[in-house]
């Protein structure tokens, strides 16, 4: 395996040095940078303080201006308080705060909670139980999550894993509505994060191993209202595929492709689900998000390009009509869900500032789309694979590479990555005081079998039995975290990691970046050369996204939740991997909390 | 014909169970079993022995009624090509080893890991998304998936299942981290 291995070690980009500028605290890169320095959209903008959606912004960039947490004292950071939703499955989400308040949500039951920030130990103002049915639990394919959850108009609103949406009352924790968007007993779950702009809630499904059909959905945000519904196969009226779709590349043109690309009667079954993040740009009036694997995940049964699964649609978000897709992987062969989360950045490629779009796909090409278009502008290995021998810029698809095909009935070993990709879900964060992006990531294979599957509602409409490994042998290493750099399309540096990094990250003002390992660590490193400054062992792995935020008492804290769960599951094999857990931790400077000395405005730079 | 009715009478068992479970707990041999005895003397409702109404469902004697297929090799091998055309495998895995559903090769059983309590959870379904097998398939052949599941290494033997039911077993050291033992599924099957 050591034809994949990259150089394994932390080495600090010196030119960044240069670029690290002195004072930047709006996350908009200025004359005075680097032009490798990108920037982006901090819409919806907001209270520095305050951290009020899943990756703070519509750009996705979870970024902080905060910095009273910086380099300089970072390895004081403490325990402040902590927090037991009481729920064992996987802690994806992100809290949210406002007002003083947090907002956290349990995975299934789907528990959401309010604790009060004013109080020391934060306590509960309200508990809300929305009753989800526990049949739920068994038809989620991985773990009964929740990633995230979302706020506005002074509502709460989030996914049930039994594919209702509700919104609550922030102040009072009381339902306000509930919409029953699928039927959960046929395999749909729901378990991404309800993202809101304006007065529209964007919600997807879940459901890629069952045979569903995959929609993305817009909501009314006061009434709970279905305002339209888009399908990830089907005519391209289900697809909401029309006029205003203009498509750069000719293998999107045509009538009803998310029927022609399928054998008769299978793309009703074919999912093209949407379960990862959700982002937006506001001058466009786009939404962007990621369409899952084709069903059933035996390819011989579905021949054809599969459209439009594990590919990015930008939609209008108030009608819902396609402007534009591109397909990652087309025909997927291996599950690459192409989900992952689309960070809307303004780079300058080739001496030009475009408006990009920058995907990590679980096919490990790290992408840069013209956000506005849908033109491929980059596509970069992130990671080792062999499931592709190369990029065809004249085709825009990844060329494949024969070997690393899946057979029925027959084990095809060593491929690289397996099905969920060297990166899954887990979002990244972009520093505009870098340049960079920062990924946990994986470094694993799969032994694959194929077994040829019937559909049956309600059951797995699966068929791949894996066996999954390091990249690097028996006692290699399951994961990392890297530093990307989107201009040059190539990494940075690298922190190797035993364990597979499932959490997301947060870059700062201070020049942190925070993230978790599955094994528990949460780590804080040097945003410009990953040199390790501070860390944590918690009680349970982390796939959580951590936040930071001002409490009312002036003072910056940092939480994150500790709940390993989901596709982190895949090394319950691995000696070292922690038992399940259900606590949030928040962190600050000396363990400090509204107890102690109120901190000087001044103290930060919001 | 013969399986089905020994499915009636398993039904049956199961139905009457609820009010012998007293029974069964009070004919172990030491009369307080680690148990407060309760005040007879009172004759109100407290009379009532809560502890032995409200123990645990069981199927009274026919718990131990073993598999009428049989755990030989051609109930199993039969049993596992059920298992995965039924899509069995895309839950609990390909090896038994649990996924969305619980894993079937351990020792934790929530209903029962003896023939007939196995028998049971395919035939009627379980709360957190296993379907009810019993609408769609034969007697026959929900006795052989019954001898694969009882195959793949966590399987209650027959006279061992009063003894699993209260907990009268050996517990074991676990090398590797075996998360959610509780719940089962130590894995998943990927997104």
């Amino acid at each position: 395996m050591a034809r994949f291995s990259l150089a394994c070690v932390i080495a600090a980009v010196s030119v960044l040095s240069a670029c690290h500028p002195a004072d930047d605290s709006k996350g908009q890169a200025t004359a005075a940078h680097s032009a490798t320095l990108g920037s982006y959209d901090l819409a919806p903008g907001g209270a520095a303080g305050e951290w009020t959606s899943q990756a703070r912004d519509y750009a996705n960039s979870r970024y902080s201006s905060l910095d009273q947490i910086n380099t300089a004292n970072v390895r004081r950071l403490r325990t402040a308080w902590t927090f037991s939703d009481g729920a064992l499955y996987g802690h994806e989400g992100a809290p949210l705060v406002t007002g003083n308040t947090m907002y956290t949500v349990s995975p299934f039951p789907d528990r959401a909670f309010a604790l009060d920030l004013t109080k020391p130990g934060a306590p509960i103002k309200w508990v809300y139980d929305p009753a989800p049915s526990p049949m739920a639990i068994g038809k989620a394919c991985c773990d009964p999550v929740l990633r995230g959850w979302a706020i506005g108009g002074g509502k709460l609103v989030y996914n049930l894993l039994d594919a209702h949406v509700v919104a609550v009352d922030m102040k009072t924790g009381k339902e306000l509505w509930r919409t029953k968007m699928a039927d959960v007993s046929r395999g749909t779950t729901m378990t991404m994060a309800a993202f809101i702009v304006g007065n529209k809630v964007f919600v997807g499904n879940s459901g890629g191993e069952m045979g569903v059909s995959g929609w993305f959905a817009a909501l009314d945000l006061e009434t709970g209202k279905e305002l339209w519904r888009a399908y990830g196969t089907g005519s391209d009226k289900d697809v909401k595929i029309g006029p205003r779709f203009k498509p750069l590349y000719p293998q999107y043109r045509g009538k009803d492709l998310g029927l022609k690309t399928w054998p008769a009667g299978m793309a009703q079954h074919g999912a093209g689900s949407s379960w990862g993040f959700v982002s937006y740009d506001p001058k466009l009036n786009l939404v962007y998000y990621g369409t899952s694997n084709p069903g059933p995940r035996v390819p011989s049964q579905r021949p054809g390009d599969n459209l439009w699964t594990s590919a990015v649609f930008a939609r209008d978000a108030d009608t819902g009509e396609a402007v534009w897709a591109y397909q990652f992987t087309p025909h997927d062969q291996w599950d690459y869900d192409g989900v992952n989360e689309m960070m809307l950045l303004d780079l300058p490629i080739n001496g030009t500032v475009r408006h990009t779009l920058v995907h990590f796909d679980r096919n490990t090409y790290a992408y840069v789309l013209d956000r506005a278009t849908g033109e491929v502008l980059k596509a970069d290995t992130f990671a080792p694979q062999n499931w592709s021998s190369g990029f065809d810029w004249k085709t825009k698809r990844p060329m494949i590479n024969p070997a690393k095909t899946p057979k029925v009935d027959e084990e095809v070993k060593n491929i690289c990555p397996p099905d969920i990709g060297q990166k899954d879900w887990e979002p990244p964060s972009y520093s505009p005081r870098t340049g960079l992006i920062y990924a946990g990531i994986f470094n694993i294979c799969m032994d694959l079998t194929n077994h040829k599957v019937s559909y049956i509602p309600g059951t797995p409409y699966d068929g791949m039995e894996m066996y999954r490994h390091s990249v690097d042998g028996k006692d290699g290493n399951w994961g990392a975290l890297i530093a990307w750099d989107p201009v040059a399309g190539k990494r940075a540096w690298v922190i190797p990691e035993k364990f597979m990094v499932m959490s997301g990250t947060i870059a700062t003002a201070g020049d942190l970046v925070f993230y978790g390992t599955t094994d528990g660590w949460f780590r804080a490193i040097d945003a410009l050369n990953g040199k390790v400054l501070w860390q944590q062992k918690l009680s349970s792995g982390v796939i959580g996204q951590p936040i930071t935020y001002l409490g009312p008492d002036g003072r910056q804290y940092v939480a994150v939740a500790s709940g390993v769960g989901g596709a982190a599951m895949v090394q319950s094999a691995l000696p070292g991997l922690p038992a399940r857990g259900s606590t949030l931790y928040v962190f600050s400077i000396d363990g400090l909390d509204v107890n102690g000395a109120k901190v000087p405005a001044t103290g930060s730079k919001p | 014909m013969r399986t089905v009715g020994i499915v009636a009478i398993a039904v049956t068992a199961a139905a009457i169970g609820a009010s012998t479970s007293g029974w069964i707990m009070s004919s172990r041999n030491d009369s307080r079993n680690g148990v407060v005895p309760t005040n007879t003397a009172h004759r109100g409702p407290a009379a009532v022995p809560l502890g032995d109404v409200a123990g645990a469902a069981t199927f009274g004697e026919s718990i131990t009624m073993p598999n009428p297929l049989g755990d030989g090799p051609a109930a199993v091998e039969s049993g596992k090509k059920l298992f995965r055309a039924m899509n069995c495998a895309g839950c609990h895995g390909y090896d038994g080893g649990g996924g969305m559903g619980p894993a079937l090769n351990d020792h934790y059983w929530r209903y029962g890991g003896a023939p007939v309590q196995i028998y049971k959870s395919i035939y009627e379904g379980r709360p957190q998304g296993m379907p009810a097998w019993g609408r769609a398939l034969p007697a026959d052949q929900l006795w052989r998936l019954t001898a694969y599941v009882g195959s793949l290494g966590g399987g209650v033997p027959p006279d061992q299942a009063e003894a699993a039911l209260h907990g009268d077993t050996v517990g074991r050291t676990v090398k590797k981290s075996q998360n959610n033992a509780a719940e089962g599924g130590n894995g998943v099957e990927g997104q």
